[in-house]
């Protein structure tokens, strides 16, 4: 089994993506045998409300529950963002969060994306903070065209150590500083596999004991997912950590 | 999609590096150990020099050297790519006439020159002569705080004006995901001599790029190629929505087309097990 914790529907403004409907994204899915996907709408990291967003993407994936799993989209530089997410949590049965930053305009280790983690945590729900969603090498005139600092982040789960956090699309995984912090190691954060190489990446995290921190995404429809695949057909490790890598690690973070 | 089908069948990556001496051998045992898992048989490597700078001519023989090195040492499965500053004149001639004779199949070129530039019209004429591929690094970087890193780095609309100078030159347009808007730089290759390819290297896994290659310039123009994102690129073409038979034009037989245009062959057997 594999469930993607790095999924999205929706409309990228900067290039035309396929396979971004719940429709052709399941097909998606069935043709690289993954069986549940958490996504959100890729243009809420653009909306300043982004609740009515959030109710589409519930209304859009009814059809299709057994498969995808929804993600709210906060953002909390926005009158009553804790309105949201109470809604998103306990109205919408959204299982986790994304923080856009680098979108959204604030310091992800600062004192307001504390309080949006404590928020989280006391309802046991994982925040997701895609290290990026484009290749800034690439990135239109509009887009800012910054990363996510891992050292902020790093500094946000020392604030609030009960939070759980995963970075997508990140590179250089031994090297972060959420590993290289050793007081955060037995923390509750994770790594996916959408963008990192598996040789001199991902295996040196796995050789220093680091597998427990691993989950798998791809970032489809941005990214093909296939590559994501080929990583984890690679890996060495055991058939019990590849599986924790697989779907355990996404069912413990979304609480399945 | 079977992914375990897709590594076992044989792919050259014509896109690599290896670090200069005394590092190369380490250097080369560990990419073979990233392309082994996947299926990589042959790989063809170069040792560039980043940045813009013009090296010493010392310098850019000492990293041809480590790549000669890496070569002899794994025979079975490296070959080189010459590495040279055209600017360099003469002496750049007689470094890629002296690493060829020493058995490497190509040129690699970084970014100290556009492609079109005069400086390089040597470089590019003997190419021509000798039937060998010219690997340039290249991209249509967005970002002004990218550009400016890399002033001179060569895009597609480069690839076309030097290949309406050199029609016969084997030309590779270097990463597709190697940063930059790919769809930009693919399309402005449209009217280019069809000596010009492109590889798939690099660390941008956009959905869509391999077909989008294949359809603005046709499947026998796209090569398959790694530079460093090995399991992330073998991903992109497994995954790409081609057949079988233009998958194996992209991990090989466009690449062994390219040696035999020179008289070489390829290290090891294809998917068939044929060998050319």
């Amino acid at each position: 089994m594999i469930i993607d914790i790095n999924a999205w529907l929706g409309v990228w403004p900067f290039r035309a993506l396929r396979d971004n409907t719940p429709e052709m994204l399941a097909a998606r899915l069935d043709s690289c045998g993954i069986q549940k996907a958490a996504v959100s709408p890729i243009e809420a990291v653009f909306h300043r409300n982004v609740q009515l967003a959030n109710e589409k993407l519930v209304e859009d994936i009814e059809p299709f529950s057994d498969r995808f799993i929804p993600l709210a989209t906060l953002n909390p530089t926005y009158t009553h963002w804790e309105d949201d997410l109470k809604a998103c949590h306990e109205d919408l049965n959204m299982k986790g969060v994304r923080l856009f930053p680098q979108y959204q305009n604030f310091p992800i280790d600062g004192p307001l994306a504390q309080s949006v983690a404590k928020a989280c945590a006391e309802r046991n729900l994982p925040i997701f903070i895609p290290h990026r969603l484009e290749d800034v090498r690439e990135r239109h005139w509009m887009d800012p065209g910054n990363v996510v600092d891992v050292a902020a982040i790093a500094n946000l789960l020392a604030a609030v150590p009960e939070a759980t956090i995963t970075i997508p699309n990140l590179r250089g995984m031994a090297s972060c500083a959420l590993w290289q912090r050793e007081d955060l190691r037995d923390k509750s954060w994770y790594l996916d596999l959408s963008l990192a190489e598996v040789h001199r990446d991902v295996e040196v995290l796995v050789e220093q004991g680091g597998a427990n921190h691993l989950v798998f995404g791809s970032h489809v429809p941005f990214s093909y997912p296939g590559s994501a695949l080929v990583k984890r057909a690679i890996l060495k490790v055991d058939k019990d950590t590849l599986e924790n890598i697989s779907y355990r690690h996404a069912k413990k973070i979304l609480g399945l | 999609m079977d992914i375990r089908v897709g590594l076992n069948r044989p792919k050259i990556d014509v896109h690599c590096h290896v670090a200069t001496q005394p590092n190369s051998d380490a250097s080369a045992d560990s990419l073979i150990a990233s392309g082994d898992p996947v299926g990589v048989t042959e790989y063809w490597c170069s040792r560039p020099i980043g940045g813009g700078r013009i090296a010493s001519v010392d310098e850019v023989r000492n990293c041809n050297d480590g790549v000669l090195r890496a070569a002899e040492y794994r025979p079975d499965h490296i070959r080189g790519l010459c590495y040279v500053i055209p600017g360099y004149g003469r002496e750049a001639i007689a470094e890629i006439e002296r690493c060829l004779d020493a058995g490497m199949v190509g040129i690699k070129l970084y970014n100290q020159y556009k492609l079109w530039d005069p400086a390089v019209w040597p470089v590019l004429q003997l190419a021509a002569e000798r039937r060998i591929p010219v690997l340039e690094h290249a991209g249509y970087l967005t970002g002004r705080e990218h550009l400016d890193k890399q002033p001179l780095i060569s895009h597609g609309e480069d690839f076309t004006k030097a290949s309406e100078k050199f029609p016969e030159t084997l030309f590779i347009h270097a990463h597709i995901g190697g940063g930059g808007d790919w769809e930009w730089t693919v399309r402005a290759m449209r009217n280019a001599s069809p000596n010009v390819y492109i590889d798939t290297s690099g660390s941008n896994l956009d959905d869509g790029q391999i077909e989008f290659a294949v359809a603005e310039l046709g499947v026998d123009r796209v090569l398959f190629g790694s530079d460093g994102t090995m399991a992330g690129c073998i991903g992109k073409v497994l995954d790409a929505k081609l057949t079988d038979e233009e998958k194996e034009r992209i991990f090989w037989d466009n690449a062994e087309y390219i040696l035999a245009q020179q008289g070489a062959k390829t290290l090891h057997a294809n998917s068939e097990g044929v060998a050319s």
